[in-house]
């Protein structure tokens, strides 16, 4: 029964990306077709990358502000639009991803988030998607977390988040931003990305005092909120998701010290400790490593 | 029939080579590597040794598949030793890495665009080494990523882990029955000495050189390619200190230095001195 319902579920997947094809609607993903001027924003899920997107859209084209309908034609994300619609837009592109390193990727905004907050984001989001049940023990979840089960193709937080920076750490064609860090300080973050925009490709951007205020303002998760409610059925992220359950959550930084069993705690910082330290995420874990015994290598320069 | 139409059918049909789509099993063990690195020769050392049937370039698509040839559908019922040559990929579960001196790809690489046409006779060395260097060489090459992208993908992400090996080609060439004596133990692949021997044999230089004369017509890889060049070329290492224009050396050492030295890569450019340090 499950083996022919597999079967099934494959040939209906052959024939519609057939589909695909033949009316030139290939989703990206993956096969996105990379132009040199390209700026990805790439993140594990559930790291703020849709705020970022938010905030940038806004900044840059002030007169109009984004909302759920028409961020995919501003700022797209790679795996629910065409290829070819992407091809359309005006130059340079600011694409949104999801992928491990990409060499072909020419400049990268890469935004890092507490993997115990993602952990806490990312439950939240399975279950809108439907992928756990209501009720879903948290600590059950957290193990499969770790072990990258809910989107084997992004990898785990560790290895999505250590193969852009302990490749491209360094190159002047990648910059990081901590979700921690554009929460505390919006403003200042927003001005570093459009220090790096205007250095890879893009046009002066109005990045006043006022201007910035005005995109953070557009952004703030109130608005969001608002938006969602009114759009989400007719977003590609969302529109196939338990209407119940909020895409846009708390929006907010240390949630996981109320959300997460110690355990759970424990065993995220057992897994990626080094690397959680080296990104300035300081461990609660009462064994933690003593910094001394800390190897550097799980540390990028 | 228009290009649209086809890759439609193929779709429907399941007939396009799996690729970055393949359909990962917990039990599958990848060979990685760079382009010629060695990976065509770890294929028959892999598949000699696990195969009572000798490999050849017409079998070898089926006893030791690699990815870009068949579509998934065909590789899920074939034995899942795989060959790829992916930037890293976060769902391989085991995976044997061959690193190759960068030196000696960038020769190897370079008459392998001739024999297959990317670049015509009397090309500039130097300058296919430019281009090799910043990933802009033809399309199924530069997506992998600079040859220091790939290595450090999956190095940086895999190494010390359980089920990652790294290899080096050279150590593999130098004793090649001690190396594969190892990762047999590592894969868990019964194995004895006179097996290890034989499947070092039977996919030596030589042997494979006299295979590819008669096969190379039947190999997708091959195929349609120019004959006066040979897939399988001298499989020595060190040979770019004769082959490779002394510039060439230079931007390589000059771009990868740091990780070549990691990997025990001796550099011969000289350090600058201060005095050349100083940007004037």
């Amino acid at each position: 029964m499950a083996r022919s319902k597999g079967n099934l579920n494959r040939v209906v997947g052959a024939l519609s990306q057939a589909g695909r094809v033949l009316t030139g609607r290939q989703l990206a993903g993956r096969g996105v077709t990379v132009y040199p001027d390209d700026v990805f924003l790439v993140s594990y899920p559930r790291s703020g990358n849709t705020w970022t997107r938010f905030l940038l859209g806004n900044l840059i084209s002030q007169k109009d502000p984004v909302t759920f309908s028409n961020l995919e034609s501003r700022i797209p994300e790679i795996y629910f639009n065409p290829d070819r619609e992407l091809r359309a837009l005006p130059r340079p592109r600011m694409l949104k991803s999801h992928e491990c390193f990409q060499p072909q990727y020419p400049h990268v905004i890469y935004i890092v988030r507490d993997p115990r907050d993602v952990a806490v984001s990312f439950y939240h989001h399975n279950v809108k998607a439907r992928n756990i049940p209501d009720h879903y023990p948290m600590t059950s979840f957290v193990p499969r977390f770790i072990a990258g089960e809910f989107d084997r193709k992004f990898g785990s937080w560790r290895d999505n988040v250590l193969s852009w920076l302990s490749v491209r750490g360094d190159s002047p064609n990648f910059m990081m931003l901590r979700y921690e860090e554009m929460k505390r300080n919006t403003a200042g973050s927003l001005l570093r990305v459009v220090e790096f925009l205007e250095r890879c490709s893009f046009r002066k951007i109005d990045s006043s005092p006022d201007a910035l205020r005005r995109a953070v303002e557009l952004s703030s998760p109130e608005r969001m909120r608002a938006l969602e409610k009114q759009e989400a059925a007719n977003w590609v992220l969302t529109k196939s998701t338990r209407s119940d359950k909020p895409f846009v959550r708390t929006a907010k930084a240390g949630g996981w010290k109320s959300q997460l069993a110690p355990e759970s705690v424990d065993m995220i910082e057992s897994a990626w400790g080094e690397l959680m330290q080296g990104l300035g995420y300081e461990l609660s874990s009462r064994k933690a490593t003593p910094l001394e015994a800390v190897s550097q290598q799980e540390i990028p320069s | 029939m228009p290009e649209r139409v086809r890759t439609a059918m193929d779709k429907a049909l399941g007939r396009t080579p799996a690729g970055r789509g393949l359909t990962v099993f917990p039990n599958d063990i990848f060979l990685v590597s760079y382009f010629r690195s060695g990976s065509t020769w770890s294929r028959f050392l892999f598949g000699n040794l696990i195969h009572k049937q000798a490999v050849t370039f017409t079998n070898m698509k089926r006893l030791v598949p690699i990815i870009y040839e068949l579509p998934d559908r065909k590789l899920r019922g074939l034995p899942r030793i795989l060959k790829s040559h992916e930037c890293f990929d976060p769902r391989y579960p085991r995976v044997i890495y061959i690193v190759r001196d960068p030196r000696d790809v960038a020769v190897s690489f370079y008459y392998y665009n001739l024999k297959v046409r990317v670049i015509p006779d009397g090309y500039p060395m130097d300058e296919f080494v430019e281009r090799w260097v910043a990933a802009n060489v033809v399309g199924y090459a530069d997506r992998v990523g600079c040859w220091e992208d790939h290595v450090l993908s999956w190095v940086r992400l895999r190494e010390g882990k359980p089920g990652f090996r790294l290899v080096r080609y050279e150590d593999l060439l130098a004793d090649p029955v001690k190396e594969l004596t190892a990762l047999a133990s590592l894969l868990h692949i019964e194995a004895t000495q006179e097996r290890i021997e034989r499947a070092v044999q039977l996919s030596s230089a030589g042997h494979m050189q006299s295979l590819e004369k008669s096969q190379s017509q039947d190999w997708i890889a091959t195929k349609g390619t120019r004959k006066d060049i040979p897939f399988v070329r001298e499989a020595k290492a060190g040979g770019w200190k004769k082959k490779l224009p002394a510039a060439s050396v230079r931007l390589i050492e000059q771009a990868w230095g740091r990780t070549m030295k990691e990997l025990g890569y001796e550099l011969v450019t000289e350090a600058k001195t201060e005095r050349e340090l100083v940007r004037s």
